[in-house]
């Protein structure tokens, strides 16, 4: 098998391919990598979605690579943990948090299943955008139309696997932020269960109570493998058969384009009909306050033990609408926090009724496609909305509650972009997510998971 | 004395509150914020949840009955 071209390019197998391949001594994983970074080079420039590499670095995590299920692979990090070599910037001038460089528990994960860390991922500048317009890096694109946004905050771990740079890449999502841009760039994106995945070095490991890290790669195969080193335990396959789907009819699933509505309501046939199961339609109220409340919660453990006078000093650099909508969160009233909780449990003791009756609940996971770089902006039956604004309303129950959810690409709009339906199952059923998204593939004989964007069709240099 | 979803009226407030420095661009942009924040705020302020009996530290990694 070659590794930059010919009959089949290593560069463009699947993440679970390059693992098998390497395993078999197909390819030698000191060619992968050195061809992962010549590819690095000659796509990333288009894109913005590695803005950092360290040869060497990987040449040494390749060299000590443990005969794990991922050894050498090459893999994207968000520039959201600390490895040994390099702290965090969390795509911002300056965190409000002290950082290090260190092993953190993403880190720690790949190395032990011996994986190669090829690179950082650029993001959302602080995390908090939906879209990956606004980083210190500069903005990230989408492959799949550059002038488009790749999603946020994890852009360019998304953006680099969509772009075939590497199989496989590793985000975090606090409010939607591996959904995002797993949706914007036709990949899949898991959001697990609160505390299954790696965490660890995380600059708000010790408060947070939303985010996770979590896979984006080509189908929910790769989600498996990638997911089971950064959860510590096989992600074991299972059976979607009779699955019971729920349907909310609210504005995550109304107030969409027409398009996204179409693709989505053909997918959810297609995997009642895939999974011999049946579709029913669920009341879940008061969506509307459980995004408040996650968007309360996050904000009030973003902001923990920041002294108000710390905000008259930020870095120049940092991007005025964060400078602004930082200290408007200083602002916020404790007693909109306490209610926030109160959201919560009520939102999270209302899921645990409702998944006594189905098994997943569906809605899109955005409700327009990606929207264009220099105006983020959706138009929807109800209006034109930002799209930070439109999105954290799918997104934010899952964070919000706990439950795991998985983004799964269904469709392709009348201008080339991708479309996704989201998934949300019961704590701890993260499997049953995957499962359920590869039984989906398999309805749409996989034409969704397989598309590729304009700048992973180009053809291969060889080396 | 009637409630304000007025950003005048809350903005230089907080900012005062705290002594938080703010240019003319942060206060475009808090304004923007509070407008698109706010009556949600106060929406959810307003929810009568006192039925709900809170989850003393709730583990967010299973449902609230297992944890």
């Amino acid at each position: 098998m070659s590794v930059t071209g010919g009959v089949v390019s290593a560069l463009d197998l699947s993440l679970r391919g390059q693992a098998a391949a390497i395993a078999a001594g197909e390819v030698e994983a000191t060619e992968l990598l050195d061809a992962t970074l010549a590819r690095i080079e000659e796509r990333n420039p288009a894109i913005n979605a590695v803005v950092e590499t360290f040869p060497e670095r990987s040449r040494e995590m390749l060299a000590a690579a443990p005969d794990g299920p991922l050894r050498g692979v090459p893999i994207v990090v968000k520039d959201e943990w600390p490895l040994p070599w390099r702290a965090q910037r969390f795509g911002a001038a300056e965190l409000l948090a002290p950082t290090a460089p260190g092993e953190s528990g993403p880190y720690r994960a790949l190395r032990d299943a011996g994986a190669v860390i090829v690179g950082v991922g650029n993001m959302h500048e602080l995390g908090s955008g939906s879209t990956g317009n606004v980083s210190v890096y500069g903005a990230a694109r989408n492959p799949w139309d550059t002038e488009r946004c790749p999603g946020g905050s994890s852009s360019g771990p998304a953006a680099a696997t969509a772009a075939r740079l590497v199989a496989g890449a590793v985000g975090a999502d606090g409010l939607g932020s591996v959904r995002f841009p797993a949706a914007y760039c036709g990949l899949t994106g898991l959001k697990p269960t609160f505390g299954r995945s790696a965490m660890a070095g995380h600059h708000m490991a010790s408060t947070t109570t939303l985010i996770v890290s979590g896979p984006l790669c080509a189908d929910a195969a790769d989600c498996r493998l990638l997911g089971s080193a950064l959860f510590g335990e096989e992600l074991v396959s299972g059976d979607a058969a009779g699955l019971r789907i729920g349907v909310v009819r609210d504005a995550v699933s109304e107030d969409v384009a027409p398009e996204v509505r179409d693709a989505c309501e053909a997918a959810i046939e297609a995997l009642r009909t895939a999974t011999g199961g049946e579709v029913r339609e669920v009341e879940l109220a008061d969506l509307p306050a459980a995004t408040l409340a996650a968007i309360l919660a996050i904000n009030a453990e973003s902001l923990s033990g920041v002294a108000p006078e710390r905000l008259n000093d930020l870095h120049p650099e940092i991007s005025p609408i964060n400078r602004g909508f930082t200290k408007y969160r200083m602002l916020l009233p404790a007693a909109a926090v306490v209610q926030a909780g109160r959201v919560r449990t009520l939102m999270r003791r209302r899921l645990a009724a409702l998944f006594d009756d189905v098994d997943v609940i569906v809605w899109p996971t955005t409700p327009a496609v990606a929207p264009p770089l220099e105006a983020p902006m959706v138009e929807l039956p109800s209006g034109t909305h930002t799209a930070d604004q439109a999105n954290v309303r799918g997104a934010a129950l899952a964070n919000l509650t706990g439950i795991p959810a998985i983004s799964v690409p269904v469709g392709l709009s009348s201008d080339g972009l991708p479309i996704a339906l989201q998934l949300q199952a019961a704590w701890g059923r993260d499997e049953l997510l995957l499962d359920a998204a590869e039984a989906l593939e398999r309805a749409n004989e996989r034409r969704w998971v397989e598309s590729l964007p304009p700048l992973a069709r180009a053809e291969p240099t060889e080396a | 004395m009637e409630a304000s979803d007025r950003a005048e009226d809350f903005v230089p407030a907080g900012l005062a509150s705290f002594g938080i420095e703010a240019d003319e661009v942060d206060l475009a942009v808090m304004n923007a914020a509070h407008q698109m924040f706010w009556p949600g705020i106060r929406g959810l302020l307003s929810l009568d949840l006192s039925a709900v009996e809170p989850e003393r530290n709730p583990d967010m990694s299973r449902s609230p009955e297992a944890s």
